[in-house]
């Protein structure tokens, strides 16, 4: 597999340098591999959110105005360490406190609670955590204990971006991060593998004509290896598993229709098209819909449906402005 | 001699890091059956940094070293290596904090104080800590500080206590064949797990003995 790249163990802090540059706004502590603003403003709550690279945009670029403050940036597909949070969130600190925004992945959550509990005991720091966990493809996985936190975890840095960009207080934030994370649901499928820079070779391997269905987003298996089948009926299935384990009766949802990295736009616009055929026919309301790549799995082609369920408290925030580099509303 | 000084600590974790580091591939091994087989990887490149940053330690007294060692710990072991074995070096730090020189029933608290704080680690995350049956490297931790403790309390020398610690932590990690992992990621394999050793709780088996065996050379 080719890629442009220099070599592997460069790979992460090269990526950040060029986001750096990109986007002047915001700056890379390059000692912890951490993507913030440039300026923090000390009259809001912070958040943080970060983990594994490999899902970019996710999360640095969702570092700016309406939504992070700052990203913790792992090595690809692993955990940040407890020492770069605890870095990050010294780095960020406002006088209203700091939301953590965590997908749920062991991994993840040790070291994200970890350097929570150091920056509270050797900081007097004040600082929170939610948890996000909307994949409903699997219970339990190779790297959870419950599900995984996936594609939804945008429309949570959405929320709690809004909210905290109001002035909320920290724990308004956070009950309305955890009110967006009770309201949204994913699910996902992969045409291929993604290929990490390190091993440079596909991660897992899958027939021409198969998909992996309920993928997660370090390639790792969902719920069936299958022939593949069409986007029309594809998108039945996803929006009937989605339906099923949240009611969306005569409700109103934002959708993301969210791909992996390999698969080009045209696609998922036509996916898109499908989804929300699908949806009509359940006369669910589309509020607002968004489609590109989000939370990606490096290379991998495939995408995921995302909903989150929406009322006129949720709506608001999510129709606040949002400037950053892969989100503006 | 029946006390422990700051120099002798900082040579039982160099040999510690020498045993982490040449066990790297047997430790994976270990963690394949049950865990992701990331485990020795993981631990050796926290402590393959340990040694780079050897000279930068602090070394005014026991405590402070541990905590150093346990700040390189957190920041460069993969996983979930990091905080688990970070921890336990804060919390012998702390159970440590300003001594230059420790006794057997030092040694037995700074023990604890490691447990202690692994299983606050485990709390945050996953609702509890790991106690004694839940197939983790407490299953070899408390046995040994259990029988470091019996040890002194016959009133065996340092030195024995350290043997008998080593091989209870060895029986510990040998106990855990028996067990249906449940804690952690390795609890979502459940029943694959049954017949192979806690990787973590065989780990601290061959890293006491080495120590056990290594400080003979104090006498």
């Amino acid at each position: 597999m080719k890629k442009i790249i220099n070599t592997p163990e460069s790979f992460v802090i090269e990526m950040c340098r060029g986001i750096e540059a990109a986007h002047p706004e915001l700056e890379f502590v390059e000692k912890y591999k951490v993507i913030k603003r440039k300026i923090i403003n000390k009259n809001k709550v912070t958040l943080i959110s970060g983990g594994g690279s490999g899902h970019e945009p996710a999360h640095a670029g969702f570092v700016g105005t309406g939504m992070l403050d700052a990203a913790v940036c792992g090595d690809i597909f692993a955990s940040p360490s407890q020492i770069q949070v605890y870095n990050a969130i010294l780095k960020t600190q406002s006088n209203r406190g700091t939301l953590l925004i965590i997908k749920n992945y062991s991994g993840d959550c040790m070291n994200f609670d970890s350097a929570s509990a150091m920056a509270k005991e050797d900081d007097d720091a004040i600082v929170d955590s939610v948890y996000v966990n909307d994949d409903i493809a699997v219970k339990d996985s190779l790297y959870t204990v419950g599900r995984r936190g996936v594609a939804g975890t945008v429309f949570v840095h959405k929320i709690a971006g809004a909210a905290a960009e109001a002035g909320k207080t920290l724990e308004e934030v956070k009950a309305l991060a955890k009110k967006a994370i009770a309201n949204v649901r994913s699910i996902g499928f992969a045409l291929t593998s993604c290929t990490t820079p390190a091993k440079g070779a596909p991660t897992f391997s899958i027939g021409d004509n198969e998909i992996e269905y309920g993928v997660g987003i370090h390639g790792e298996p969902g719920i069936a290896r299958e022939k593949i089948s069409s986007a029309n009926s594809l998108a039945e299935r996803n929006v009937a598993d989605i339906c099923a384990d949240i009611n969306l009766d005569k409700s109103e949802i934002a959708l993301l229709i969210n791909g992996f990295g390999g698969t080009p736009l045209q696609e998922l616009y036509l996916y898109n098209n499908a989804v929300t055929q699908e949806f009509k026919k359940r006369n669910i309301k589309i509020y607002k819909t968004f489609v590109g790549n989000f939370m990606t799995s490096i290379d991998m082609a495939g995408a995921s449906v995302s909903v989150l369920k929406l009322d006129d408290e949720l709506k608001k925030l999510l129709d606040a402005p949002a400037n950053t580099p892969a989100l503006k509303v | 001699m029946e006390f422990l000084t700051t120099k002798n600590i900082i040579d039982i974790i160099d040999k510690m890091a020498e045993v982490i580091i040449a066990n790297e591939i047997p430790f994976c091994e270990m963690d394949s059956v049950a865990g992701d087989g990331d485990f020795g990887m993981s631990l050796a490149k926290g402590f393959k940094q340990l040694k780079v940053d050897w000279n930068s330690l602090e070394t005014d007294n026991i405590g402070v070293f541990l905590k150093s060692c346990g700040m390189v710990i957190m920041e460069y072991c993969g996983g979930a290596s990091g905080p688990i074995w970070g921890s336990a070096f804060r919390g012998a730090a702390k159970a440590s904090a300003g001594a230059s020189q420790i006794s057997v029933r030092d040694l037995v608290k700074i023990l604890r104080g490691a447990i202690e704080s692994i299983q606050k680690t485990g709390e945050r995350s996953f609702g509890r800590g790991a106690v004694v049956g839940d197939k983790t490297l407490i299953d070899a931790l408390v046995p040994a500080a259990d029988a470091m403790e019996k040890a002194a309390d016959k009133g065996y020398s340092l030195f024995d206590c350290m043997e008998k610690a080593a091989k209870a932590a060895v029986q510990g990690a040998e106990d855990t064949k028996k067990i249906v992992a449940r804690m952690g990621r390795a609890g979502t394999v459940g029943e694959r797990s049954l017949d192979h050793p806690d990787a973590g709780a065989y780990g601290i088996g061959v890293i006491f003995t080495a120590i056990a065996e290594y400080a003979k050379s104090f006498k």
